[in-house]
C-alpha cells in the first residue's frame, strides 16, 4: 500500500504543479509506481506541464460520477510507464466535488501505487479541502517572500488541525545571489518562523520556461540545478538520506568573467 | 558588491532583514489573532508582576509566541538581576 501526499501552498503560483510534475517523474524514475492527481478542478494544467494534454480522455469527475472506471481514466506518461496522471475536469467547478469523493478516489489509487501525489489548487477553500482529504503527508511549497510564507503558515495550521502531521517544506525560486545581497529571505529566516522540516530548496531557474513550452518536465534537463534539487527531494521523500546543499551565490569574479565572455 | 558597499555607507538595513522582522510580527498576529499592542501590554504587565519579586532590566524582557507542533507557546526570556528583599 502506497502513500497519499498533497502538494499545497495557500498562495497561488509558487510552484505546486511544477513540483508535482518533477517530483512525480523523479520518483517514477527511481522505479516507484506513481500517480499524480490534478485536483485543480476548473483550472487544470498538470497535464500541460507534463506534456500529456493530448492523451487525456477522462478525468476524476468521470470517475466520481461513475461514467468511467478509475484504471481507465489514468493517462500513462510518454516516457516513464510507471507514471500515471489523473486529470482534473476543466468544465466543472471545485464545488462540484466533495472531499469524501476525492478521498475515495485517492485511497483506491493508494492500493495499487507507491505514491499518490495530489496537486492542490491555491487557496484555503473547498479545492484545498478536496485535495487534502486523503492525504497522510503534505509538502508545503513556498517562495522566500513575506506573503507566500504567511500563507504557508496558514496552510500548515489548517493541515495540523486536520491531523496531517507529516509536513515538509519546499522553498522554491530561491536565488542565492539575491540572498547574498540581502534582498531575499534565506532558508533559515523561513524555517525559523514555519518550524516544519525542510525537504528541499529549489533554485530559481529560467530553463523552466522552456521546459513548460515543450511539455517536458525540467527533470530531464541534466544541466539544470532545479532539476537536481527535485531529484534529491524525490529521494528524500523515498526515505533516502540526502543532504541539502548550500546554494552558493556566483561571486563577483566569476560573474565578471561570465559577463566578459558573454556567458551571463 | 557595490550595492552592499553603498548600503553599508548609508547604514541601510537590507530588505531581507526587514522582511524577516515583518514576517515574525505578522505570524504572531495571524496565529493568535492578537496585535502588536496586545503583546506590548502583556509584556508590560508581566514585567510589573515579576518586578515585585525580582530585580529586572525592563528593557531586556522578551516575550514571543512560537509554534510547537500542535500548539502555540508563549516563550519569555527574562534576565534576572537578583531577588527583591521581601518583608
Ligand atoms: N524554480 C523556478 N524557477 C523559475 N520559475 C519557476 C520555478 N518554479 C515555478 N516557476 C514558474 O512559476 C509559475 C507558476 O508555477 P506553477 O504553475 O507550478 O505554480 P502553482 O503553485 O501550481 O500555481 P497555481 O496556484 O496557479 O496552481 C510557472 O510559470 C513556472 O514556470
Ligand atoms: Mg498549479
Amino acid at each position: 500500500m502506497g502513500k497519499v501526499i498533497v502538494i499545497t501552498s495557500g498562495k497561488g503560483g509558487v510552484g505546486k504543479s511544477t513540483s508535482v510534475a518533477n517530483i512525480g517523474t523523479a520518483l517514477a524514475m527511481l522505479g516507484k509506481s506513481v500517480v499524480v492527481v490534478d485536483a485543480d478542478i476548473g483550472l487544470r494544467n498538470l497535464d500541460i506541464i507534463m506534456g500529456l494534454e493530448s492523451r487525456v480522455v477522462y478525468n476524476s469527475m468521470d470517475v466520481i460520477d461513475g461514467s468511467c472506471e478509475l484504471e481507465k481514466a489514468l493517462v500513462t506518461d510518454r516516457r516513464v510507464e510507471n507514471l500515471k496522471l489523473l486529470a482534473a475536469s476543466q468544465r466543472n467547478n471545485k464545488t462540484d466535488v466533495q472531499p469524501e469523493q476525492m478521498k475515495d478516489v485517492c485511497l483506491k489509487l493508494r492500493e495499487t501505487h507507491d505514491y499518490v501525489l495530489i496537486d492542490s489548487p491555491a487557496g484555503i477553500e473547498q479545492g484545498f479541502e478536496n485535495a487534502s482529504s486523503a492525504a497522510e503527508a503534505a509538502l508545503i511549497v513556498t517562495t522566500p517572500d513575506v506573503s507566500a510564507v504567511r500563507d504557508a503558515d496558514r496552510i500548515i495550521g489548517l493541515l495540523q488541525a486536520k491531523e496531517v502531521s507529516d509536513l515538509q517544506l519546499i522553498i522554491n525560486r530561491f536565488a542565492p545571489n539575491m540572498v547574498k545581497k540581502g534582498d531575499m529571505l534565506n532558508q533559515y529566516d523561513v524555517l525559523d518562523v514555519l518550524s516544519i522540516k525542510l525537504i528541499g530548496i529549489v533554485p530559481e531557474d529560467p530553463s523552466i520556461v522552456g521546459s513548460s513550452n515543450r511539455g517536458l518536465p525540467l527533470i530531464y534537463d541534466a544541466t539544470s540545478e532545479a532539476a537536481g534539487a527535485y531529484k534529491r527531494i524525490a529521494r528524500r521523500l523515498d526515505g533516502q538520506d540526502v543532504p541539502v546543499p548550500e546554494f552558493k551565490a556566483i561571486g563577483w569574479f566569476s560573474n565578471m568573467f561570465g559577463k566578459l565572455f558573454g556567458l551571463d | 558588491m557595490l550595492q552592499r558597499l553603498i548600503r553599508f555607507l548609508r547604514r541601510e538595513e537590507p530588505s531581507s532583514k526587514i522582511a524577516s522582522n515583518r514576517l515574525k510580527l505578522i505570524l504572531v498576529q495571524d496565529r493568535l489573532g492578537v496585535n502588536e499592542e496586545v503583546m506590548k501590554d502583556l509584556q508590560q504587565e508581566i514585567t510589573q508582576v515579576l518586578s515585585r519579586y525580582f530585580t529586572l532590566d525592563k528593557n531586556q524582557v522578551e516575550i514571543d509566541l512560537q509554534r510547537e507542533d500542535q500548539a502555540m507557546a508563549l516563550v519569555a526570556n527574562i534576565p534576572i538581576r537578583g531577588m527583591k528583599g521581601r518583608d
